[in-house]
């Protein structure tokens, strides 16, 4: 498993795409409302994804486990939303601070963390 | 030479730039761009500090808030040209003083800025790293990040060098910074 990182609008799907090849039908866009195609070995967005667990009682280190099972070179993308300061709204807040939690998990069972600034890769891992 | 210094608000990013820009120089001229119109006393207190740290360092100030090119009228194109930053620049070429807004601005700037960066002795260029928290902004506010983003990327592209300033300690994302 392969874990991209960074802020918004840096580049990091374009990264994604070019390091591993991945075309539009690897990628799965993760909606906050529903699952995201798990049968393709790319999830933009998972931040997403956590905040759809986290409404639905899921938990999310689960379901990558489960997914990372049958694709061990997945590559999971997430925009780094845990940066800023402490939202008032009480969702937001709990979403923030799952996200930070699922990612350390993830970072962890990853071979290979990047981080992208301005279109740059930053080797974390 | 052009050089791209971003990172978290008030982290030393403005100290970095004049340093650099000054090494670069050597015995050439010496630009700030001021780009910052300031709209109540906190701007204009603002001002102030940046001004008083800039003093000593040799700058010559250039008035410049929007249309980046026009700095080449009174300018000399092999000095070296410090901007800060994007932030405000963006800001003032989106943002109209009647209310509207103009879309096209970012691409606008980017353009502008691989022009300026070509033509000019050495261009060092502050911008501001707004892009990673989870408050869900207005479609105005978001489009400006976007706006801002795409400038960074731009402008990362074409830099020699591209900077993370963080806590005052200089990370370095491409090409070397030779102290």
């Amino acid at each position: 498993m392969h874990l991209i990182i960074g802020g918004a609008y840096q580049g990091k799907l374009e990264y994604a795409r070019e390091r591993f090849g991945l075309m539009d039908e690897d990628i799965s866009l993760c909606p906050d409302d529903r699952e995201p195609d798990f049968s393709r070995c790319c999830l933009y967005h998972i931040e997403r994804f956590v905040l759809f667990c986290l409404r639905n009682g899921r938990s999310p280190a689960e379901e990558i486990d489960k997914w990372r099972r049958t694709h061990s070179g997945g590559v999971i993308i997430c925009e780094d939303i845990f940066c800023g300061v402490v939202p008032t709204d009480k969702e937001t807040r709990i979403w923030r601070e799952a996200v930070g939690r699922f990612m350390s998990w993830a970072a962890e069972q990853s071979e290979g963390v990047v981080r992208i600034f301005c279109g740059l890769p930053q080797v974390l891992k | 030479m052009t050089v791209l210094i971003s990172g978290g608000v008030k982290n030393g990013k403005s100290y970095h730039a004049q340093r650099i820009a000054h090494r670069l120089a050597g015995d050439a001229p010496l630009y700030y761009i001021a780009t910052m119109i300031p709209h109540d006393t906190e701007d204009e207190q603002r001002i102030a500090r940046h001004i008083s740290d800039r003093e000593g360092w040799g700058f010559e100030t250039i008035e410049c808030p929007c249309d980046i090119l026009r700095c080449f009228d009174s300018a000399k194109p092999e000095g070296v040209f410090l901007l800060d930053s994007t932030t405000a620049l963006l800001s003032n070429e989106m943002f109209l003083n009647d209310g509207r807004i103009n879309h096209a601005a970012a691409e606008k700037i980017a353009e502008e800025l691989c022009v300026f960066a070509k033509n000019a002795g050495g261009l060092v260029i502050v911008s501001d790293s707004i892009y990673s928290d989870a408050i869900i902004y207005s479609d105005l506010t978001e489009e400006y990040r976007m706006g801002l983003a795409y400038i960074d990327r731009a402008i990362a592209k074409i830099c020699d060098i591209v900077l993370e300033i963080c806590c005052g300690t200089v990370v370095c994302h491409k090409g070397e910074l030779k102290e």
